[in-house]
């Protein structure tokens, strides 16, 4: 996936004036965050089940390295191969090589953003292995070869025109319709041949029980379960914070996920493999791949600050709610999350250099944190992003701020821990910058700071500074 | 794979010093599920499955289920059907009730291998038919354990799932399936489901429709 995550504001200009895109951005906050609290009140107590969902995703960032260990341990008992892949290239290849050693065509995708994120399909498209969507709106993303616009709905936005020329045009159709359903049984009828004659299938992973060695798959369509149940092998793809301690655990984060997720109590199917087909089943796989992906992370997990992400559980609640997210959608992320956790995410797995517009696209309202079942302090984030930032934290690739900025934030630092000048300098100051005032406020910059005065005005500079008030006024007292 | 991805990666995690910092657990939140009534664990059942355009119908007995049976396999037309041969079903003895009403009744036993099971569960069969393991009033869901007995396309490739289940099998949430079903096999079991409703999707424009890659539609038989 070509990473446009330095093109966030030219982007998102465009985008804002997307007019489909805008009306159904506009019905996200009503809508579907209307599902998810009416879901969420099936609770007894929502508060305390989000809660306990944070604890569980808090406990399972400090144990990481245990429990990866007794999921691998008990997986492997139980028949699982797992593979461990350091990078985004070591993953694919597996894949790859894999596929090539099983002698497949084609393999089937159930909707992973890890693949996304590793850029797994080209990988094996370019090498001669055809890598195909299955999720519907996956299957039409890749088809148009456009990034997700949405974490659940990746390809939501896409206009039924659209979606019925590309069908047409790719011999999915037959008679041309407008009708979503009949569209959306087209595709099945294509894909339905895919899954007959599967050899290999591969998915994402939801979550991993250390407790059981199990791999828990949440979806609504079946595509998935077609992957894990028509063909021989399956390869199932894991970024290293998937796992969980429990299988009780599990289920409580099941019922959050889709709650939070698409607002329902339940997704359509939930699938557990613990290693390959029982003896003696006609169907289900004969070996069980579970790749557990590094790409980056373990190197951040030092940081406590940054290590937070690993809470996530790709919900998009956040993104559903989010003020920014809810106006420019997911284009202008320009990876493979989107919303405020691709902010998180996108920065650190990518580096902060040609990423930091994602960091700073946001106005701290907290909003994402209020509804976040992981636990997941987004604000606190944002800010702890932009301080390494400034400092310009070669482990976060950052490559520092602009020089202008750096100088004109240095130049102020250094004043304002130096009152005697502070003061001078602001008698000085203030007739120049007050002839810019218009009804006591100032709205456009003396200097070059134009850029921060684009949605920003400040009040003119009083008269007397506090500390001269302050002065006067004892000075009143004494004479008094 | 260089093994040494392995010991890379967790060599990492494992540097980082993290003495004291688990946080402890909030008591588990309280679900509402746990003091249903067997009459209100049917009732929220069907309930949550309707929700869901699942049909449920209620029957008395074995003789009442083929009795449904038949009627639905008239209405529908059917022709074939692919079986599950778990031990809800089995009693049912299928086999005769498909000779006795024209219908031919499928089982993986009777195929010689995956491929001519595929090319019959995908192309052949107008319905697959299973019992349970459990159902979860929760959400109006099905667990299955999958294996020689419940082949895992029978509930996911036929256009229509017809899912008999026992009423005695209900249980107030899917925590409590789950145990039963560790304690029987004494650990988790190759591949199990939780099924709600029909597949389904809204990828397009936010459209929600069934059916999407597995059944259409789902109906339950409850017997009890």
């Amino acid at each position: 996936m070509k990473i446009r995550t330095e093109q966030f504001v030219e982007i998102a200009r465009e985008e804002m004036k997307n007019t489909r895109s805008k009306a159904f951005l506009g019905l996200l906050p009503p809508v579907i965050n209307a599902m998810r609290q009416i879901s969420l009140a099936t609770f007894p107590d929502p508060d305390a089940a989000q809660a306990y969902g944070a604890a569980i995703r808090g406990e399972v960032v400090t144990r990481l390295p245990e429990l990866l260990e007794e999921f691998e341990r008990n997986a492997t008992a139980r028949g699982t191969k797992v593979v461990w892949a350091r990078t985004a290239a070591e993953a694919n290849a597996f894949v790859l090589d894999l596929a090539k050693k099983k002698g497949v065509a084609y393999v089937t995708k159930g909707k992973s953003m890890l693949s996304e994120e590793i850029g797994l399909n080209d990988a094996l498209i370019d090498n001669g292995v055809d890598a195909i969507e299955t999720d519907l709106g996956e299957f039409i993303i890749q088809l148009l070869k456009r990034p997700p616009f949405h974490l659940i709905g990746p390809a939501v936005n896409i206009a039924v025109e659209e979606v019925r020329d590309l069908f047409m045009e790719k011999g999915i159709l037959a008679e041309p319709t407008e009708d979503p359903v009949a569209l959306g049984y087209a595709a099945r009828l294509h894909l339905r041949d895919k899954f007959h004659r599967l050899e290999m299938g591969v998915t994402g992973v939801n979550m991993a029980v250390a407790e059981t060695g199990t791999i828990v798959n949440v979806e609504n369509e079946g595509n998935i379960r077609f992957a894990k149940s028509s063909p021989r092998t399956q390869v199932s793809i894991m970024s290293l914070e998937k796992v969980v301690p429990t299988m009780a655990d599990a289920l409580h984060m099941i019922r959050l996920l889709c709650r939070n997720g698409t607002g329902q109590k339940m997704a359509s199917y939930i699938s557990f493999d613990t290693g390959p087909r029982a003896a003696g089943a006609i169907d289900g796989p004969e070996e069980v791949y579970c790749v557990i992906v590094d790409n980056g992370r373990a190197d951040l997990y030092d940081d406590p600050v940054a290590r937070d992400v690993f809470r996530c559980i790709r919900c998009g609640a956040c993104a559903n709610i989010c003020p920014v997210y809810t106006k420019i959608g997911g284009y202008p992320y320009g990876w493979a999350y989107t919303g405020p956790m691709g902010q998180l995410l996108n920065p650190l797995l990518l580096g902060f250099s040609g990423t930091s517009d994602l960091f700073r696209a946001c106005t701290l309202c907290g909003v994402c944190k209020s509804v976040c079942p992981a636990g997941v302090d987004h604000p606190r984030m944002f800010l702890y992003y932009r301080a390494r930032d400034a400092a310009g934290d070669p482990k976060l690739r950052s490559r520092g701020r602009p020089l202008k900025e750096r100088t004109l934030y240095d130049l102020f630092a250094w004043g304002a821990t130096h009152p005697r000048l502070w003061r001078q300098g602001a008698k000085r100051m203030r007739p120049r910058v007050n002839r810019d005032a218009r009804d006591g406020y100032l709205s456009r910059s003396v200097d070059s700071l134009d850029g921060w005065f684009r949605s920003r005005d400040l009040p003119e500079m009083a008269e007397k500074t506090f500390q001269e008030r302050w002065k006067e006024r004892e000075g009143r007292k004494a004479n008094a | 794979m260089p093994y040494a991805a392995r010991e890379d990666v967790l060599g990492k995690l494992k540097k980082t010093d993290r003495r004291g910092e688990t946080p402890s657990r909030p008591p588990l939140p309280p679900l509402t599920e746990l003091g249903w009534g067997t009459e209100q664990l049917i009732e929220k059942f069907t309930e949550n499955l309707v929700l869901q355009t699942g049909v449920v119908h209620r029957v008395a007995d074995r003789a009442g289920a083929l009795e449904k049976l038949t009627e639905i396999a008239r209405a529908e037309g059917w022709k074939a059907v692919m079986i599950a041969t778990d031990e809800v079903l089995a009693p049912l003895d299928l086999a005769a009730w498909g000779r006795a009403n024209g219908v031919e009744v499928l089982k993986a036993a009777d195929f010689t291998g995956r491929d001519a099971f595929k090319d019959a569960v995908f192309d052949q069969v107008d319905a697959g038919i299973t019992g349970v393991d459990w159902a979860v009033a929760e959400s109006g869901t099905v667990a299955l354990v999958h294996d020689e007995r419940q082949p895992r396309l029978v509930s996911l490739a036929p256009i229509l799932h017809v899912v008999v289940v026992p009423v005695d099998r209900i249980l107030p949430v899917y925590e409590q399936a789950v145990e039963r079903i560790l304690a029987a096999r004494g650990g988790m079991p190759a591949h199990m489901t939780l099924i709600t409703g029909p597949s389904m999707t809204a990828d397009i424009q936010a459209t929600p429709f069934k059916g999407m890659h597995g059944p259409r539609r789902v109906i339950a038989l409850l017997i009890g």
